[in-house]
């Protein structure tokens, strides 16, 4: 998602009330982030860039409302002239930033905030749509300042003064300590020795992409003609971009001039705005929506999605503007059919066919487990599953633990969460410290997952943690619960056996025995590990693990 | 003189200072206890040792500081690179690293200082932060000690409502005075019989003396039944909803691979949500193997046709937390490509603990709970899904949801339902859904229509129509006062 903001005075040149274009927003399904009496925030969703755009905004509310016909708003340039500009694409850009399309822009107006809405829009495009720059990078230019042809190529080192700096820099200097550089270096390929991808006319460097402009081409409200360059990774990505950029300036009654993007040998001309064609059944939407998309009404409705269509009988040929680039076959047209109907119009239909729910075993026993621990005396508290080692095993007095034996996270931003829990006991004797000076005794338990490494491999258990805090826990209290909750799990043959463990006072705690496993442990905790955990009171645990391995 | 006070008296006729604890021998819960000692005290009966401490809470907001300061946060953005405009920056961070000296202002610009590169480096640590976790761990004397000790940064923390400190003070021990052994010598009993006994009523003692009248005006002790956690009472009410619709319980993995999370959902690889930012990847385990062949060789093709960029297994193949429960939906749909036998249209439900690697404030959390459903079956529609989501949100109380267009890699079309609440003026998200893409669900192997839909659940605890929780921090911090006298969902 990507958040754009707007000047709410701007909207005026819609003729549309601000309720009439905030209704129309909503039945697209734009949301309104924020919103105070000069600004408005949107929220759009990642397959629409066309609405980073002011422009394309205005064009999608205004098509909705009907204000606009697709069909009188074609999308084409005029064909009056020659490529205005022509790139040269060196050949070894191939394996480092292959492709390029360029966009020449004239009689544009960039007074009040059309310059800030262009650079806002060029940007979030390329790093949400453009994948921070990797896929796709945009760069405005005036015009005026380029002298002669371009070149499209890549370079060891080289120098020049980046936009809004005042001295010149190095390539090296600026992917190091400009910021800029810094964010969008890994943008660069470090493999086969470093080359640094720049553009230049016949006199000086453009950009240095995709990282920074020269401040040599600079855009200001006063320019009136302008370049774009537009770079990336895939072809289809960076034609279908240049057509979208091109589609804003025609909105804003700018004349659009094409460029010749010549790949050894070989011309190509951007951008070039074509309508795809698709056909669809209408009796294809209905069973996809359930609602009757009627003849009469199907090609009003994509006119009100920006479609120029044509309808015979039953099927309908619909032409795709090339500022959408996300729509990728029919479905993607119905789903347009049905946001021009109207979600709020769509007429609940019951699932036919009846059938038997079934709660799953795990969760009901689970339940019945809890209600057994209620009944001890012992309430519930859940705790996340993200934790760390201090609180898991140091403060446990565990230290010397296998790094391999847990699941341990790579990258967290909060620096707390460096893993998920082993076991119930460490959250609980935190759900104690949370607890401290309310009213003993404090009885908690816990039913939830517990998860290892085995061979390498995550193994899900589930486990039951129980803590009893007051003047007078002991041994005998634990062990008694411990007793009667084994009985009501029916558990048979297990003995129970005194064992060395550093969280508990010796001689005073135990572990459970089936077998050759252990399933569980309890006994009063040791001093040190309620002060390690700011508890006051005596404590006694138990942990007992109720299935070994969750199967999924 | 009151019955609780001529017990208080005689139990320390004879002894010299009396434990508060102690004094429970006497039968009388702590309620009672302390508002006996109050009256006995204020006749000048007994003399009272009290003892102060001083306690320190920490506020949700301070709770949530522990994982970072928003002048740290905002440190750290600046010093990892990011340009951060002036007017753009989030105001508390801004103005704290400003008061810091960790930031200087050029034109549009913020700047690191040399001293807000100590901190970002790690060099120096931010005081601010060590105090306050101090704060949430000590107790007692030490804490005291430490307040003095930090007075300046613990002033700053009470200024910022992070912290709150309160003076308590604490029973030690009670003792009788010579006042008191002489009022309880003076006392008579009133007659009568007091607690009844075995005996008592065998051998119709009550006949002759008559019952003694107690003074019901004085305070009972405070129960507090054990209770079941709020989470597991509204998982449960969410379960029933959909169980009674006929749905059919299922789960599946936490720790999975990005492959059931991401891939097999269209997700593409170059997608911003797959970075580190938003998803835990795992360092142990790092890769997960993906068993069925053929349906990674489907999820492939999918995506090279349907995004036409490279697709890597190895990349599909990381160990992550889940982040959504739709991995289930999946694994699911691909289950039922290998079922001999199914009755269609079949309703699934899952509910599970899912993760977002994301910096936590009230109403965000690294870690929660969702629930998803799909309805695999022919003939399905869009309709359908939103008859579906109507009848269980109603059922949960929350009448007359709205839906509107959203987008999600897998759906299309795809919906957002949500509810506006008349109160606060606030649109509260509810799920989002839709059709299944027909590239998956050929890819998962079946040829049938699937609606699917997931949606929070600890968000809706927030939603004052169903609980009206003020944080969400609240729900995993078990503080067994709120566990014991929280309001129930249901009554």
């Amino acid at each position: 998602m990507a958040i754009v903001a707007f000047d709410i005075k701007d909207f005026k040149k819609t003729g549309l009330e601000q309720p009439r274009i905030e209704d129309a927003l909503l039945k697209m399904g734009v949301e309104i982030e924020e919103k105070d009496d000069n600004e408005v925030k949107l929220n759009i969703t990642p397959n629409r860039p066309d609405l980073l755009d002011f422009n394309g905004i205005c064009r999608a509310v205004l098509n909705f409302t009907g204000m606009r016909t697709p069909q009188e708003n074609f999308y084409r340039i005029k064909k009056s002239s020659e490529p205005v500009l022509t790139i040269q694409v060196s050949q070894e850009m191939r394996k480092i930033r292959p492709y390029i399309a360029g966009i020449v822009v004239r009689n544009v107006d960039l007074s009040g905030n059309v310059l800030k809405y262009l650079i806002n829009f060029t940007e979030k495009f390329a790093d949400t749509y453009g994948r921070k720059r990797k896929k796709l990078a945009i760069g405005v230019h005036d015009l005026s300042k380029i002298k002669g042809n371009l070149t499209y190529t890549a370079v060891e080192e080289d120098s020049f003064v980046p936009l809004n700096e005042t001295k010149k820099m190095k390539l090296s200097e600026i992917m190091e300590s400009h910021d800029k550089g810094i964010a969008y270096s890994s943008t660069i390929s470090k493999k086969n020795g470093q080359r640094f991808p720049i553009l230049k006319d016949s006199e000086k460097i453009l950009a240095f992409i995709p990282i920074t402009n020269s401040e040599a081409t600079k855009v200001t409200e006063k320019s009136t003609s302008l370049f774009i360059d537009i770079t990336g990774t895939s072809i289809n990505t960076i034609n279908e971009a240049a057509a979208l950029i091109a589609c804003s300036f025609i909105d804003m009654g700018a004349e659009i001039g094409q460029v010749a993007i010549d790949y050894d040998g070989n011309a190509d001309l951007t951008p070039t705005l074509d309508y795809d064609e698709m056909k669809l059944q209408l009796g294809s939407a209905k069973k996809t929506l359930g609602v009757d998309i009627s003849e009469a009404s199907v090609v009003g409705l994509a006119n009100k999605m920006g479609y120029v269509a044509a309808q015979y009988g039953k099927s309908v040929l619909f032409y795709i503007p090339p500022y959408r680039v996300d729509v990728l076959n029919n479905q993607d047209i119905i789903e347009d059919m049905a946001i021009a109907y109207g979600y709020d119009k769509i007429v609940p239909l019951p699932v036919v066919g009846s059938a038997d729910g079934l709660a799953q075993e795990l969760m009901e026993y689970q339940n019945s487990v809890a209600e057994y621990m209620l009944g001890l005396g012992y309430t519930e508290a859940i705790n996340t599953l993200l934790t760390n080692e201090k609180d898991e095993f140091d403060n446990m007095e565990f230290h010397d633990y296998d790094r391999k034996s847990y699941i341990s996270i790579a990258e967290a931003k909060t620096s707390m969460l460096t893993m998920i829990r082993k076991y119930i006991m460490p959250g609980l004797l935190g759900s104690l410290r949370n607890s401290a000076g309310e009213t003993m005794p404090q009885r908690m338990f816990e039913i939830g997952s517990v998860f290892s490494l085995k061979n390498g491999a995550a193994l899900e258990a589930i486990s039951i943690g129980f803590v009893s805090e007051h003047s007078k826990a002991n041994f005998s209290e634990i062990k008694g619960s411990v007793e009667a909750l084994l009985g009501f799990l029916g558990m048979k043959g297990y003995s129970i056996v005194g064992h060395d463990d550093p969280s508990f006072i010796e001689g005073r705690s135990a572990e459970i025995r089936k077998g050759d496993s252990v399933i569980g442990v309890f006994g009063e905790l040791h001093p040190k590990v309620l002060e390690n955990f700011g508890l006051e009171e005596p404590v006694i645990a138990a942990e007992i693990k109720l299935v070994g391995k969750v199967e999924y | 003189m009151h019955e609780y006070e001529i017990r208080i008296l005689s139990f320390l006729k004879g002894k010299k200072e009396v434990s508060f604890d102690d004094l429970q021998e006497t039968g009388l819960g702590r309620d009672p206890l302390l508002w006996t000692i109050e009256n006995l005290s204020g006749s000048g009966a007994v003399s009272v040792k009290k003892e102060q401490y001083v306690k320190a809470e920490l506020s949700n907001e301070g709770e949530k500081y522990l994982g970072g300061f928003p002048e740290e946060t905002l440190l750290n953005e600046i010093a990892g690179g990011k340009e951060i405009l002036v007017s753009k920056a989030e105001k508390i961070g801004l103005m704290w690293a400003k008061k810091n000296g960790w930031v200087q202002i050029s034109g549009e610009k913020l700047i690191i200082t040399d001293e807000g590169r100590k901190i970002a480096s790690g060099k120096q640590k931010y005081k601010l932060t060590e105090v306050l976790s101090a704060l949430r761990s000590m107790k007692g004397g030490k804490l005291l000690d430490f307040i003095q000790k930090n007075k300046e940064s613990v002033d700053m923390l009470i200024k910022r409502n992070l912290v709150e400190t309160a003076i308590k003070s604490s029973i030690v021990s009670v003792s009788a005075t010579e006042k008191g052994v002489r009022l309880l010598s003076e006392s008579k009993p009133d007659k009568g019989v007091g607690q009844i006994t075995k005996e008592i009523i065998a051998r119709h003692t009550w006949e002759a003396s008559g019952f003694r009248k107690y003074d019901i005006s004085a305070p009972a002790e405070t129960q507090y039944p054990a209770r079941t956690h709020l989470l597991r009472e509204f998982v449960n009410l969410v379960r029933l909803k959909w169980l009674e619709m006929g749905f059919v319980e299922v789960s599946g993995p936490i720790v999975e691979s990005a492959f059931w999370n991401f891939d097999a959902l269209f997700s593409p690889q170059d997608h911003p949500t797959r970075e580190m930012q938003d998803t835990f990847f795992l360092s142990n385990p790092k890769q997960m193997t993906i068993e069925d062949v053929e349906v990674m060789d489907r999820v492939k093709k999918m995506h090279k046709n349907g995004w036409k960029e490279k697709w890597s297994e190895a990349l599909a193949s990381n160990a992550i937390l889940r982040t959504h429960t739709t991995s289930v939906s999946a694994r699911y749909m691909h289950k039922l490509s290998k079922a001999i036998d199914a009755n269609y249209p079949l309703k699934l439900f899952s509910v599970g603990s899912v993760f977002r690697n994301e910096n936590v404030d009230y109403k965000h959390l690294a870690e929660l709970h969702m629930y998803d459903g799909i309805i695999v079956g022919d003939g399905l529609t869009f309709a359908n899904l939103i008859d579906t989501l109507r009848r269980f949100y109603a059922k949960l109380g929350l009448d007359n949801i709205k839906f509107r267009p959203s987008y999600f890699p897998f759906t299309e079309p795809s919906l957002e339902a949500y509810y506006y609440d008349e109160e606060h003026h606030d649109s509260i998200e509810l799920t989002g859904g839709g059709i299944i893409r027909k590239e998956i669900t050929k890819a998962m192997g079946i040829d049938k229509t699937v609606l699917a839909w997931g949606g929070g659940i600890d968000r809706l605890l927030l939603n004052s129509k169903i609980f009206g929780m003020d944080s969400i921090l609240t729900l995993y911090k078990n503080n067994i006062d709120w566990l014991r006298t929280r309001k129930s969902i249901r009554v």
